[in-house]
């Protein structure tokens, strides 16, 4: 072995070669994998790192400071009533919500762009959290829904958008830059749609319509709120990353992926379907929380360049962004609690402003 | 061990398939699967491409589909692939309907490379290869040596080993091609689906493609069919030649057989004169157009030019 400069001109068949495959390559080629997989995994960990601490943090500060070592032991169980009563009947659902809601939206985007093979298929952008916003306000507002009906009204409002979108965009199977311009054509609909029962309702109905709409974990919290979201998690997290097996396959494109053995349109659907719901379930706990479906994956694609879709360090990503966000969002202004969308705007705006210009430049784009 | 000097390549009808001595561990195939098409009819919603056509690939050969744009050959190569759902009649792999046939189990017999495959934005190139493993891999089954084996022998044949952990987005067409191919290899089946695999690629490194072709055809049995456009290429690759036009199989065989001046002209409308390769005495089509060629009608003023410019003939 030479050199593998010798190519062109050789008599010697490429196979030859091949077939005495140096062990010293394979063993390269093993540790390559050996080091992806440990990089994951260290990743993953150090994301989960500062979700923890994130949550750490929005449990110990307050109107009244716990310190980290309390918070901790009422997480295990322990520490004295008054504390334990702070951190985990108050703050706990409020921390765990951020973490829940956030991971879901991580996990979609991550599916959505990879699928779909674009940056800008995020949830908030083609049409599937606007969908969720306007059955809730439909919800709340012509029929007074509340609470867990309210929250199922969303999830249906996604599903509903995220079907729509499938099928108007379908032709013999689903393309990526069609699904996204037909996905946001849904979306503005319905998002004109909701602007027409705003302009309809009364003026509290409409601020706390209007709360809901930037995406808020404020109000009271509570772990019977909880239960229900922290059960879909449970359940759509695991089906999300089962359903992703194939999707290292799909994202070389249809073809390839057939050739591979994937089932395409049945793989696709599935983790549309998984994906929609994710959104459905978190924007129905908190409200369509702008950005972190669109920030999170490329942010965890960056820690991991060259991985593929990176779901998990999404999620995990979206997990800690949004409880951080959160965090500001309570505490930067001294009296006021700001809903945690506007945070995550200020930080996603810039990003898709960027992004825009960047795909414009490259003549790529959706 | 066989080195075919490149003056019998395309000529030799017995499929060699010597255990190559000492090095050709994995040279012999203990099956020869075998993939064709009975009554097929294709088509894209109302358009039809292919009617009622039949046909069969000759197990451990390299089959070549030839015809002009639009003629369905690439049609033909996806239904055979099941990457389409014909609208008439079955595709038949090993004599069952391959629709009928799990996919994941299909893959491991059958691969295919399609025209334009895309790579996840910076991958590196052993990871792609490495994703031709899927149909290798079951739910919980990890990465294993026989994974990392496979895709170094893949990149070592198709020479990207040195481009092992550079990312895909940086390299040149042909380094792309190779790296395709090499997915493709990686999935270890012993049918080989390609459609125009030498596109975008210079002549030197579509020479590189078709000679690797051949050393899989040659020393592992490996069916392979090849939608290619150059005619003369096709023709010297080439143990069966499928000559297609408007969906329907014109001829097939031999190309020293089948091709003529006159099946040239029936499958691309083309004036042309067939003579044998200088190298590989397969047959070598040379196009006529209007111009640069002396008697024909429409190039009385540019005989004069040639005479005095290009009057080599």
């Amino acid at each position: 072995m030479s050199g593998t400069n010798t190519r062109t001109g050789t008599p010697t068949s490429l196979l030859d070669r091949a077939a005495s495959a140096p062990v010293d390559a394979v063993a390269r080629v093993n540790r390559l994998h050996r080091r992806r997989r440990t990089r994951f995994a260290l990743v993953c960990a150090a994301l989960a790192l500062v979700a923890a601490a994130a949550l750490t943090l929005s449990l110990a500060v307050g109107d009244i400071y716990v310190p980290p070592t309390d918070v901790w032991a009422v997480l295990t169980g322990g520490g004295d009533p008054g504390s334990r009563f702070i951190v985990h009947e108050l703050r706990e659902p409020r921390g765990l919500l951020a973490l829940a809601v956030g991971c879901c939206f991580g996990l979609s985007g991550a599916v959505f762009q990879a699928l779909l093979r674009n940056p800008l298929a995020s949830p908030d952008i083609i049409g599937v959290s606007s969908g969720a916003s306007t059955t809730a306000v439909l919800a709340s507002m012509l029929f007074g829904l509340s609470g867990l009906a309210l929250s199922g009204g969303a999830l249906v409002g996604a599903l509903v958008a995220g079907t729509l979108t499938y099928l108007l965009a379908w032709r013999g199977g689903v393309s990526g830059g069609r699904f996204v311009l037909i996905g946001v054509g849904v979306g503005t609909g319905l998002v004109s749609v909701r602007s027409y029962l705003m302009t309809r309702a009364d003026v509290t109905e409409a601020q706390n319509a209007f709360l809901w709409l930037t995406g808020s974990l404020n109000g009271g919290r509570s772990w019977n709120q909880l239960w229900p979201l922290l059960g879909c998690v449970a359940l759509l997290v695991p089906l999300t990353l089962l359903a992703s097996r194939g999707l290292p396959a799909l994202q070389l494109g249809d073809e390839a992926a057939g050739g591979l053995g994937v089932r395409v349109e049945r793989g696709r659907l599935a983790l549309l379907a998984c994906a929609t719901a994710l959104v459905g379930v978190a924007t129905a706990a908190a409200g369509p929380i702008g950005f972190v479906a669109f920030v999170c994956p490329p942010v965890a694609r960056r820690l991991l360049p060259g991985h593929g879709a990176a779901l998990l360090p999404s999620a995990l990503t979206g997990a800690a962004l949004t409880c951080l966000a959160d965090f500001t969002a309570q505490h930067i202004l001294p009296g006021t609690q700001l809903p945690v969308g506007v945070v995550t705007s200020v930080v996603g705006a810039p990003y898709l402003l960027w992004l825009l210009s960047r795909t414009n430049r490259a003549g790529r784009g959706g | 061990m066989p080195t075919p000097t490149s003056a019998e390549s395309g000529k030799e009808k017995t499929v060699t398939k010597v255990p190559t001595g000492s090095t050709g561990t994995e040279a012999t195939p203990t099956t020869e699967h075998t993939l064709g098409a009975r009554g097929l009819g294709l088509g894209y919603g109302e358009r039809r491409i292919v009617q009622d056509l039949d046909v069969d690939l000759p197990p451990g050969r390299f089959t070549v589909i030839v015809g002009p744009n639009a003629c369905g050959k690439s049609t033909l190569l996806r239904a055979l692939a099941r990457l389409l759902n014909p609208t008439a009649g079955t595709v038949l792999l090993d004599g069952r309907d391959i629709h009928a046939t799990p996919t994941r189990q299909v893959a491991a017999t059958l691969g295919v490379l399609p025209q334009t495959p895309v790579a996840p934005e910076s991958i590196t190139v052993a990871d792609l290869v490495g994703r031709g493993r899927h149909p290798r891999q079951g739910f919980f089954r990890r990465w294993t040596t026989a994974d990392s084996e496979a895709v170094t022998a893949a990149m070592l044949a198709t020479d990207v080993l040195d481009l092992t952990d550079r990312s895909v987005d940086e390299l040149s067409g042909g380094q792309r091609q190779r790296v395709w191919i090499a997915v493709a290899l990686a999935q270890e089946t012993e049918i080989l689906l390609l459609d125009e695999p030498t596109t975008y690629l210079d002549i030197s490194h579509q020479l590189d493609v078709l000679d690797l072709l051949t050393d899989l055809n040659r020393e592992r049995g490996v069916t392979l069919a090849v939608v290619l456009h150059d005619l003369n290429l096709a023709c010297r690759y080439a143990d069966h030649l499928i000559a297609m036009k408007d969906g329907r199989i014109l001829a097939e065989g031999a190309p020293s057989e089948i091709v003529t001046e006159s099946l040239v002209h029936e499958i691309f409308g083309l004036r042309s004169t067939v003579i044998p390769d200088p190298a590989s005495q397969t047959p070598m089509v040379v196009p006529l157009g209007r111009h640069h060629v002396p008697g024909t009608a429409a190039d009385v003023t540019g005989a004069a030019h040639d005479a005095t410019g290009t009057a080599h003939h």
